[in-house]
């Protein structure tokens, strides 16, 4: 089966400055890859470059065999890659409903034209959004917090906004930017559960980036290490444990040890 | 929309098309019509500025395109001869289409930035007027005629402004009636996904984008139809004064709008009616203080900013967003 | 065209040195001065009043209108600025304030000294004829001298006294500039009267060659902005390239396109929009967004 999505010879120049260079790797349809590395490695400019908010210098990024490299973030979002943001990116002065509401942008059938007017689509769009709104909020069990304006929100539920935000727009594969970043260990368990639902119950590829070692072990089916911009290792998390390229690198650095 | 709104919507309605012209009747204040004229027309403009508030851009150049819209209007009628009813939705076409060969390189820009290139187009566009052979340069367009008879198949909808015995009466009619449609579209827009997807790019274009949002293209749209609301008080302006001239809205018109809007709110829809309501009809009161009239206006205007930094209308409510 | 760049030159002193006090006031408090134009206004009066109403020397009026301004700006930002940027929850309510300032400074202009255009006698007689390829008046030629002088003496500044090194301290980060031990409050206040004060003095230099009148606030500011933007927000070496660019572009302007009627600066407006499509930042500003 042809992987859903192919990252070729990604490199990223910042003027002299190489931010990535050379990184090669696939996504299979349904699975749960990780990327890693320690701090500075470039993990997160590999990010922005797979949802296009980046452009790349040289190498391609391929969707479904499409290349998606240097179009625009909203093409990409329209084709069904669909990023989150690691700090507090959502829409402040809006609830938590409406701001998963906002998101079934992708999904809406009628014209603006049509809202403006109320038509017959658009008055079906609103209600079918509604109601796809409530079933992710019990999906994530935001329901405490669904009329809650979301600058009101503590950082925990904020991360599992941002990540309602993103499954609104019906995505295929969703990239998660640093998704467990300032949890404790309840709350990452939380969401790891919540990932792996993801996966399970709707299909979602899921490709994330992050810090957190045990969560990271414990969710992956695979895992890519970057360090100093280049690829180290790929595997499996047995694998990436035992590998000695990827245990040098991260007691090289001053980042946490690899827990295990 | 609850009993209340519509209830409210009810009285407004009744104030503007009837209480008022009774009141001016009664009290034979007549002067009042052009005062209000006034700001029916410039809510019009303020409505736009609100607009491209609302997607977190700050429009110094509403006045640029009142006057676009002025001239537009002039010219069609005095140079074509096409009836004033006709050159009004030019007008506001003309600027929309205008607005989108400009918003595209400055639209890119955010925060003072855009603002300070806004101020600027007013500023070029007066340059414009005064230069071009078609505008007749610093003497204006003069002796436009009075809007003529509107008849739709056959159907006579309004009659010639000429003949009328009371033109203040129908002119304020007119912008009022144009006002009350301008927010009732403001209201819907707001209220449609439009509106929202709009608050979505105020309040993070990032994010916006990765949700699939063309922020290019809604940005466009917005400028696009604010600049409409602009085109179209400058003509019906030009009509009521009968002339224009490249100083008939200059940057202080600019700065105005802008001014409007934040002393009303920027998060009400209202909030633009209601600043250009007090900062005109006060500036026109204060009419009475005669060469003192700017100090106290500026100095009353500092005064607002010092106690209220977040509009009038953050009196009554402290959450932003729509009503 | 010797003649062409040597007006472009002077102009483009003149215009520098409004821009940086603008550039000046934007870097260190993300205000936009709107009434940039009128402290330039008001600076000019003060010239033509100690000079021509009182009689006394060009240099004197010229100082009154640096101190008169730097402490009408220390006033402003102390007591007005100040406390809309602490109680505002957008940063966009200082445009409002600063339009309000514009609007009162223009009355207290109007009150203060009429709505005549003034200026005051030629300081220097002569004009300096180079073959016929540049005529400029002297005066011109000192005023232009001036102006240069008064930017070295800007650049030098900011560039070895304490104040000035703070100030672009503060101007790089605020946050890690209060860290450091900068006094955010008091190099606000200094630098926005610092800002003033140049407005005021070009205001002083141009009266006694163009004279000044109460019109001449806003469109002043207007060209301030375009500066600005041409050579990057909140950049010193940004403000004073803008300034000449501009300057240049006028006095090309003038003279290629008279043919054509006023469309200088609609020409200059239309490639301002083009250079900004492709390079948001200006010249020398940094990227943002």
């Amino acid at each position: 089966m042809m992987p859903i999505l192919q990252i070729k010879n990604l490199t990223k120049r910042y003027g002299g400055l190489t931010a990535n260079n050379d990184i090669s790797f696939d996504v299979a349809e349904g699975e749960i890859l990780s990327v890693i590395g320690p701090n500075g490695a470039g993990k997160s400019t590999l990010f922005k470059q797979i949802a296009s908010f980046v452009s790349v210098t040289s190498g391609e990024v391929l969707f479904r065999g499409k290349t998606i490299s240097n179009l625009a973030p909203h093409v990409v979002a329209r084709m069904g890659v669909v990023r989150t943001f690691q700090e507090t990116t959502i829409f402040k002065s809006m609830t938590v409903r409406e701001n998963i509401i906002v998101a079934h942008h992708l999904r809406s059938k009628a014209s603006l034209l049509g809202f403006f007017l109320g038509s017959k689509l658009a008055r079906a769009d609103e209600a079918a959004f509604g109601k796809s709104a409530d079933d992710i909020v019990d999906f994530l069990g935001l329901e405490a917090i669904r009329n809650e304006l979301a600058s009101n929100l503590p950082q925990g539920h904020l991360r599992a906004l941002g990540m309602a935000i993103g499954l609104a727009t019906g995505p295929t594969v969703l990239l998660l930017d640093e998704p467990f970043a300032g949890m404790n260990h309840d709350e990452t368990m939380k969401m790891v559960a919540s990932v792996r639902r993801l996966r399970d119950e709707r299909g979602v590829t899921v490709m994330l980036v992050e810090h957190d070692m045990p969560a990271v072990m414990k969710i992956s089916d695979r895992i890519v290490v970057i360090n100093f911009g280049e690829k180290i290792a790929e595997g499996t998390p047995a694998e990436i444990q035992a590998n000695p390229r990827v245990i040098e690198a991260y007691l090289g650095s001053e980042d946490a040890a690899i827990g295990m | 929309m609850t009993k209340t709104n519509l209830a409210g919507i009810g009285v407004f309605l009744l104030v503007v098309f009837v209480a008022v012209p009774m009141m001016i009747a009664v009290s034979g204040r007549w002067d009042f019509y052009y005062t209000l004229t006034s700001v029916a027309l410039l809510s019009i403009g303020s409505a736009g500025v609100w607009l491209t508030f609302y997607i977190g851009r700050i429009n110094i150049g509403q006045g640029a395109y009142a006057l676009m819209g002025g001239y537009v209007s002039a010219v069609l009628m005095t140079k074509v001869g096409v009836s004033f009813w006709l050159t009004l939705p030019l007008a506001g076409l003309f600027c929309a289409v205008i607005s989108v060969a400009i918003g595209l390189p400055i639209l890119r820009l955010r925060g003072v930035y855009f603002a300070m290139i806004t101020l600027v187009l007013t500023e070029v566009t007066r340059l414009t007027a005064l230069a071009l052979p078609v505008t007749n340069g610093a003497k204006g367009i003069t002796s436009i005629p009075l809007p003529g008879a509107l008849t739709v198949f056959g159907v006579p909808l309004i009659p010639d402004f000429a003949t009328i015995e009371n033109p203040k009466l129908a002119f304020y009619l007119l912008a009022v009636t144009l006002m009350v449609l301008t927010y009732a579209a403001l209201w819907r827009i707001v209220n449609s996904r439009l509106g929202h997807l709009c608050r979505s790019l105020q309040q993070n274009e990032e994010l916006a984008s990765s949700i699939g949002v063309n922020t290019a293209h809604l940005r466009l749209l917005a400028y696009a139809i604010s600049s409409f609301f602009g085109g179209i008080a400058g003509a019906v302006f030009v009509a009521i004064s009968q002339s224009i001239y490249p100083s008939s809205f200059v940057v202080t018109d600019s700065v105005n709008f802008m001014l409007y809007c934040f002393v009303g709110g920027l998060g009400f829809v209202m909030g633009p009616m209601l600043g250009t309501f007090l900062l005109y009809f006060g500036w026109d009161l204060l009419s009475v203080a005669r060469e003192y009239q700017l100090l106290i206006y500026s100095a009353a205007m500092i005064a607002l900013m010092l106690v209220l930094p977040n509009g009038v209308l953050s009196l009554f409510d402290r959450r932003e967003g729509p009503k | 065209m010797e003649q062409i760049l040597a007006n472009g030159f002077y102009l483009g002193a003149q215009y520098a040195l409004i821009a940086l006090g603008l550039t000046l006031i934007f870097s260190l408090m993300n205000v936009l001065n709107f009434a940039h134009g009128q402290m330039y206004v008001f600076g000019g009066f003060v010239t033509y009043t100690v000079v021509a109403q009182l009689g006394l020397p060009f240099i004197v009026g010229l100082f009154a209108s640096a101190i008169i301004l730097a402490i009408m700006g220390a006033l402003i930002e102390v007591y007005l600025f100040r406390p809309v940027i602490r109680k505002s929850k957008r940063e966009e309510s200082t445009m409002l304030l600063a339009a309000g300032i514009a609007f009162f400074l223009d009355a207290a202009i109007l009150l203060l000294f009429g709505e005549k255009q003034r200026g005051v006698p030629k300081i220097v007689d002569g004009v300096f004829n180079w073959d016929m390829r540049i005529i400029m008046p002297y005066d011109r030629i000192l005023i232009g001298v001036l102006a240069i002088a008064l930017i070295a003496g800007f650049i030098a500044f900011m560039q070895y006294s304490k104040a000035g090194r703070a100030m672009r301290a503060l101007a790089q980060d605020r946050v890690a500039a209060q860290l450091m031990g900068v006094d955010v409050d008091r190099y606000s206040m200094i630098g926005f009267a610092l800002g003033a004060m140049l407005a005021g003095l070009v205001g002083g230099l141009l009266v006694t060659i163009t004279g000044i009148n109460l019109g001449m606030g806003g469109p002043t500011s207007i060209k301030a902005f375009m500066m600005i933007m041409i050579g990057g927000a909140g950049v010193i070496s940004g403000a004073i390239a803008g300034g000449f660019i501009l300057g240049m572009m006028e006095s090309v302007g003038l003279t290629m396109l008279a043919a054509y009627g006023d469309i200088t600066y609609l020409a200059i407006f239309a490639s301002l929009m083009v250079f900004l499509a492709f390079r948001p930042q200006g010249l020398m500003g940094k990227p943002w967004g």
